[in-house]
């Protein structure tokens, strides 16, 4: 498995399961970049609550996910009010009035796992929505006039939105691109180094003939690239990378292929640090194997004992007690 | 095997196997006490002349006989900082299983990588030549498998990447 799946697998069986036969239950369990899941029934065995605690929601909130989950959520978002504490946003789907055949329930149930992307990908919709705003504002300056021009004019605002307690994820339109910067923190002196190998290796792929079209990537450690400098609260140090995407609008040309963009560049620190990780551990399993082989050199060395079973002039065998 | 690997290892060889004619050799200060001479150094007379052998600035092993001891210090390549840091995994894993590689030392010299005693005692228990060999097999592996490792972790990033990079676009 080399790439990680954006739907949460747990939401995805449990509701296949309920649809078919509802019960009661009340399960809590948890999503990359501390996501916080609950799904219950509270009243009748026929209404599920699913509730998403995010911790960037008030970042979310700013840039429409709200409305986007109502949008795409028809019908199922409960109003603030009704949210369940300690939750940011709640679903509530009612087993009685679901769709008849069972490829709209699939459908459903789909989109449902897919709950934590939705709420993530608003502000890179309203970006690349603002992107395009841009592009069709955007006069061609000729020569000199380029220089006059104030450069805030061509560029959106720049989004911000603190996935993670100390990480960031930064997202600005342009007249002609989207530029999404993750900051992300290697808490180990081994993650950093082997980050900036994974990173190194991310920025070295485009030069292949099949990944042209993908999107540019740049990485910086310890300097902010210049696009977010200005930003307050940036840390800069030895073990802060800094992953810049540079998205055309190639990229998001169509809705499908946008929201596919969207999904595979939200989970991008997460592939990060997954293979990170993953190398860390088969690096110690070659080890382990390693020194097995060593040890067994250096057993080796000792001499066999001859463990000869002994006898006595007549015959007999004895053992010395 | 590269040209000068061959000549650095056989002559760790040939010093090796001339320096481990260990004896059993009491404590001179302590009475009943027999400690490896090497390591404690009260007695300047039973310590023998320390020796390097270098195979370039990053690479080599200091062998330091005594009347019962031997110290061997091995200084491992590290061209890089992946190079440094597996090596570092790699000598700490090891030394932490210790107890199983009865002549390691728990704590490489200042200066080098990893260490090994090796006492009257141990070459009395095992095979002279077959520790040699243990030896120089450790010193031949060690440097393969880092930079095994190294590749796999370059060859890793680089399917992880081109996979990742290939839905984007």
């Amino acid at each position: 498995m080399i790439l990680l799946e954006s739907r949460n697998t747990v939401i995805n069986d449990v509701l296949l399961d309920r649809f078919e036969k509802p019960s009661r239950m009340d399960i809590q369990f948890v999503d990359y970049d501390n996501v916080r899941f609950h799904l219950s029934t509270a009243d009748s065995k026929t209404v599920i609550l699913l509730s998403m605690g995010i911790q960037c929601w008030p970042d979310l909130i700013k840039y429409g996910a709200r409305e986007h989950l109502q949008k795409e959520y028809a019908g199922l978002v409960l109003p603030p009010n009704e949210t369940e504490p300690e939750y940011d946003v709640t679903l509530s789907i009612d087993l009685e009035k679901l769709p008849p055949t069972a490829e709209e329930r699939s459908a459903l149930v789909q989109k449902l796992a897919l709950f934590k992307s939705t709420a993530m990908s608003a502000p890179f919709l309203a970006a690349f929505a603002e992107q395009a705003q841009l592009q069709s504002s955007y006069k061609e300056p000729a020569g000199a006039q380029q220089f006059e021009l104030p450069p805030a004019e061509s560029q959106g605002e720049l989004k911000i939105i603190k996935y993670r307690e100390e990480e960031a994820m930064f997202i600005q339109a342009r007249h002609d691109r989207v530029t999404v910067i993750f900051s992300t923190v290697f808490k180990e002196e081994t993650d950093r180094v082997y980050g900036r190998v994974f990173l190194q290796e991310f920025v070295d792929a485009r030069r292949l003939q099949s990944l042209q079209s993908a999107p540019q990537v740049t990485y910086s450690n310890r300097e902010p690239p210049l696009e977010i400098r200005h930003v307050p609260g940036l840390k800069n140090g030895e073990d802060w990378g800094y992953v810049t995407f540079v998205l055309f609008p190639r990229h998001f040309a169509n809705p499908t292929q946008a929201l596919s963009t969207i999904h595979r560049i939200q989970l991008f620190r997460d592939y990060l640090h997954y293979h990170i990780k993953c190398s860390k551990a088969y690096m110690h399993s070659r080890m382990r194997a390693r020194v097995a082989e060593f040890l067994k050199v250096l057993n080796r060395a000792k001499p066999e004992v001859a463990t000869a079973e002994r006898k006595t002039a007549s015959g007999r065998t004895f053992q010395r007690r | 095997m590269s040209n000068t690997l061959r000549p650095y290892l056989n002559a760790v060889r040939a010093t090796l196997t001339a320096a481990l004619t260990l004896d059993n050799f009491a404590s001179q200060q302590v009475e009943r006490h027999n400690k490896p001479e090497v390591e404690i150094h009260t007695s300047p007379e039973v310590l023998l002349l320390p020796l390097i052998v270098s195979r370039n600035e990053s690479e080599r092993v200091l062998i330091e006989p005594s009347v019962n001891s031997l110290r061997l210090s091995i200084a491992i390549k590290q061209a890089d900082e992946i190079e440094k840091i597996l090596c570092h995994k790699f000598t700490r894993f090891m030394m932490m299983r210790a107890e199983g590689f009865i002549i390691l030392r728990r704590k490489p010299l200042p200066g080098y990588d990893i260490s090994f005693l090796i006492t009257n005692f141990h070459s009395e228990s095992m095979l002279k030549h077959k520790l040699v060999d243990f030896i120089i097999q450790f010193m031949e592996d060690v440097d393969k498998e880092i930079s095994e490792m190294k590749l796999s972790l370059n060859a890793r990033a680089r399917i992880v990447a081109e996979s990742y990079l290939s839905t984007v676009s």
